[in-house]
């Protein structure tokens, strides 16, 4: 969920990163205050709205899709809340996490991956203190970011390659491949970043 | 980094890549024997088959291995622990730009190594974007780099180094997997700038024009001299051993 990208440019994208974390921040404690399925739905409808009056209905739909892979979690909710016969609470807590999840998207979307690490930086200055910089973290945030597609592409093409040599479901016999593949890019990073300098 | 201090007789040869009888070992077996090689032209050419000790000469000169015996120099530094000074000194290409690519979007990649030089994060970006816009891909700025094709993303990693204006610029198979109008661009664009160029290419016709070519075998320098020469004998070497049978010797 981090690597999100936005198909349309609306204006939500020129607002500053730090101003959008915060109001992202304050909206999620906002939504812990409310502990009943009517106002937490109301709060759903609300992020719906921003996002359509902010970029239309395609920008909408794709924020809806990027709310999808939830699912599993809604499914478990709902099995437990069904099963203890709380309806109300299961109804609260999975409005709760889709209006949540929604907004932080939305802020993910529309927020240039530098700027958000730019904002983590200058939260992080204090930590320097304690020896960690500030710098060094805001790297390593955009590694991970930068890392979990090439890794998610790398896991597709040895499944692929598998695949086209043997009749049988590639399943877990891709993990040991990938798990290689990872430390390998790890180390080309390593190069790739003393190359231009190193991480100090 | 602290500057580290300057290091010994830079005063003989402080300028241009100087290998002193530089020895590479990788997993126990010598990759590199012992080159001896001081380069100062300013194009300068590099063949050999694959497996030869192209890219791992390469690697050494950049200083992203250091050598197990002997000394590299470049314009003085040493390229293995003066990192901050390499900066400004020189660039690197690498083979796959898989391999280079640090960062999510187009922009925040060239940003990066200008920030590295010592620039802010805003006054990096805005150049990365200039760089873009001169080269009519503004709208490439925000896009992930890994929704680029393979040539797009080679085509990203050079403006990188280039962005970055090192003094000598290290390039491995730079046309590799480009179309051909985007070679010829490339090569135009290449040949026009002021910097130290070090090329390795399969192809002889890619170094044609260098000022002086090294042919690698097994990590030795087999042949070292003006393109004519060199790439004379180079391809009669290899098509002597293509008519005998290239698959049998492939194992080296
Ligand atoms: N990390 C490593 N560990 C062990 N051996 C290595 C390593 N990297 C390269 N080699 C070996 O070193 C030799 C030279 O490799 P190098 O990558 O420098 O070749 P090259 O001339 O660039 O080839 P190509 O034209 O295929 O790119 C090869 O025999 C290779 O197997
Ligand atoms: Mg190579």
């Amino acid at each position: 969920m981090l690597t999100l990208t936005s198909p349309v440019d609306t204006a939500a994208h020129r607002l500053p990163a730090g101003v959008k974390l915060a109001a992202l921040s304050l909206w999620t404690l906002l939504l812990f205050q409310l502990a009943s399925p009517l106002p937490l739905t109301l709060a759903l409808f609300a992020v719906a709205g921003v996002h359509l009056g902010l970029g239309g209905a395609a920008f909408a739909a794709h924020g809806a899709r990027m709310v999808r892979p939830l699912w599993p979690f809604v499914l478990i909710v709902s099995l437990w809340h069904g099963w203890t016969g709380d309806l109300a609470g299961g109804a609260v807590v999975i409005l709760r996490m889709l209006a949540a999840v929604a907004a932080a998207n939305l802020v993910t979307m529309t927020t240039r991956l530098s700027d958000m690490v730019a904002v983590i930086e200058r939260l992080a200055r204090p930590l320097a203190r304690l020896g960690l910089s500030p710098r060094r973290l805001a790297l390593a945030l955009a590694l991970v970011v930068r890392f979990i597609p090439v890794m998610l592409d790398r896991m597709d093409r040895i499944t692929d390659a598998w695949r086209a040599r043997s009749p049988r479901p590639a399943r877990w016999r891709v993990l040991v491949p990938a798990t290689l593949a990872a430390l390998d890019d790890a180390d080309h990073a390593a190069d790739a970043l003393r190359a231009r300098g190193g991480a100090d | 980094m602290s500057a580290p201090a300057s290091p010994v007789s830079a005063h003989a040869a402080s300028s241009g890549i100087l290998l002193d009888r530089a020895r590479v070992a990788l997993s126990g077996r010598i990759i590199l024997h012992d080159l001896t090689l001081h380069l100062t032209e300013a194009r300068i050419g590099i063949v050999g088959r694959n497996g030869s000790g192209k890219t791992t000469l390469l690697r050494l000169i950049a200083g992203l291995i250091a050598p197990d015996a002997g000394r590299v120099r470049i314009d003085g530094l040493d390229p293995a622990t003066d990192r901050k000074g390499m900066l400004a000194a020189l660039g690197i290409l690498f083979q796959n730009p898989d391999h280079q690519i640090l960062f999510p979007t187009v922009e925040e990649e060239l940003a990066f190594g200008l920030r590295q030089q010592g620039r802010t994060q805003q006054d990096a970006l805005a150049a990365a974007r200039a760089a873009l816009a001169a080269e009519g891909r503004a709208h490439w700025g925000p896009a992930p780099t890994s929704a680029l094709s393979q040539g797009q993303r080679h085509y990203l990693c050079l403006m990188t180094v280039l962005l970055m204006q090192p003094r000598t610029i290290l390039l491995d198979e730079p046309f590799a997997g480009l179309d051909l109008p985007t070679q010829d661009r490339l090569s135009r664009r290449l040949a026009a700038l002021p910097q130290r160029l070090v090329t390795i290419s399969h192809d002889p016709a890619a170094v044609a024009d260098a000022d002086r070519v090294l042919w690698i075998d097994a990590g030795r320098i087999t042949a070292d001299g003006s393109p004519a020469v060199v790439l004379a004998a180079f391809r009669a070497e290899m098509a002597r051993i293509g008519e005998r049978d290239a698959d049998t010797d492939l194992a080296g």
